[in-house]
């Protein structure tokens, strides 16, 4: 009797396993996507809007606003997040994206008019194509197409990042416009020992992975 | 015993039996929504299909290269849509269980109430695998559905998307085209079609080229 339990148990796992079986578990793959227009993080301010994220059931995530204003350190226009993308084993993909249009950091500091972030992933490719700025203009200096993660200093505020782009586990974020705020570390004898962090500004960010 | 094991035995038979037919795929000769004259998506037919992914097009042209950002002249879009393949005689078409579209047109010939052209969708009615598409190695999935634009509140508008997945990246590969069936109001007709180019690598007719992003074709099942 006992035997017979048992192959009949065997039986039924050979019956129903095959049917679990799909292409996607030979290789469990999970996809993740998101977007945001504007990230401010301050001592005193901490808002990210409008934000998409790619949603459990493989969807698209989306979110807008006309117009975007955090005190005197951001105004923009026209942004738009989208996330999409599935998990689905070797068919996997993510794609985020963030678009802008006029835009004002630190009172005029950093102009443009149109700000496209965009990463899109699959199975062992990521990338930021697509992303753009236009008539991008930092501390009255007129910018064009800046390579990834290009660096310019900003006396008296700290610095920002251009095409910030940054590989992550099996994917990718991308970072348009990042504006790293800093003080000066002063010692006793008024010599500067280096710079602290106050605070970041993001414009136009895109992530995107499959894992 | 030996009635649990027929009972065991029949089971399997119908649960084999189901999933096959399931999967089966149901050919059709549907017709295209739109007239030609072009030289893909003319044929389609039922068969579960599930495309997602998103990107970005530089229309016009709508070629691989991306046009100067600072004439503003690009669209982009998140779109999804899931369909189990299943012929509905009365529409013609296979019927779409479920999608998404989310379309922004940046251009600024497309500003309705000052702001960008932003079409969303609020039903997916097909679902179509267009079988006579070869550069779309992956998949081409012909889907529609109704809109709304959000600039106005114009509801109900009919609208199809041509969708190809032409391999990885997407960028430079797959391609993708809308096209509303009424005018928008402020905009008129409006549709995001493209020839094939002369040379060169390109998506099927009449879909233009990403030059951001990527879309992915599921084959289910």
């Amino acid at each position: 009797m006992k035997i017979d339990r048992i192959r009949w148990a065997i039986r039924f796992a050979g019956l129903v396993l095959p049917m679990t079986w799909s292409p996607g578990s030979l290789a469990a793959q999970g996809a993740a996507a998101n977007a945001f227009g504007v990230a401010v993080r301050t001592a005193t301010i901490n808002q990210t809007t409008p934000a998409a994220v790619l949603p459990t059931d493989g969807t698209v995530g989306q979110n807008q606003a006309s117009d975007v204003t955090v005190g005197t350190l951001v105004t923009a226009q026209d942004a738009f997040a989208t996330a999409t993308g599935a998990a689905d084993g070797a068919q996997s993909d993510a794609v985020s994206s963030a678009t802008l249009g006029t835009l004002s950091i630190l009172s005029g500091l950093i102009t443009a008019d149109g700000v496209v972030a965009m990463a899109s992933s699959t199975v062992d490719n990521s990338n930021a194509e697509g992303s753009s700025l236009a008539n991008l203009v930092v501390n009255g200096t007129q910018v064009d197409d800046p390579a990834p993660n290009t660096r310019l200093d900003l006396p008296g505020v700290g610095y920002v990042v251009l095409n910030e782009q940054i590989p992550t586990s099996g994917g990718i974020t991308v970072n348009m416009i990042h504006v790293v705020m800093q003080q000066p570390v002063i010692d006793l004898l008024g010599g500067v020992t280096g710079y602290q962090t106050t605070g970041e500004i993001i414009v136009g960010s895109a992530s995107s992975s499959v894992n | 015993m030996t009635n649990l094991r027929l009972l065991a035995g029949f089971a399997a038979t119908v649960a084999v039996s189901l999933v096959g037919w399931s999967c089966e795929t149901q050919r059709q000769a549907l017709a295209p929504t739109i007239g030609g004259p072009r030289f893909h998506f003319l044929q389609f037919e039922c068969s579960p299909v599930k495309m997602t992914g998103g990107g970005r097009i530089d229309y016009p042209p709508g070629t691989a290269d991306k046009n100067d950002p600072a004439t503003h002249i690009y669209e982009t879009f998140g779109a999804h849509v899931m369909g189990s393949g299943v012929f509905d005689e009365e529409s013609g078409h296979c019927p779409a269980d479920k999608g998404s579209l989310e379309w922004v047109d940046h251009r600024p010939g497309m500003e309705l109430n000052g702001h960008p052209l932003n079409l969303h969708s609020t039903s997916i009615t097909f679902a179509d695998i267009a079988v006579d598409a070869p550069h779309c190695v992956d998949g081409a999935v012909h889907w529609g559905g109704k809109l709304r634009v959000k600039n106005n509140g114009q509801e109900d508008l009919d609208f199809e998307v041509w969708d190809c997945d032409a391999g990885e990246p997407g960028v430079g590969q797959d391609g993708f085209a809308i096209r509303v069936t009424q005018d928008i109001d402020g905009i008129g007709h409006y549709e995001v079609t493209c020839d094939p180019p002369p040379a060169g690598p390109s998506p099927a007719e009449p879909t233009c080229t990403l030059t951001g992003g990527n879309r992915q074709f599921h084959p289910t099942h």
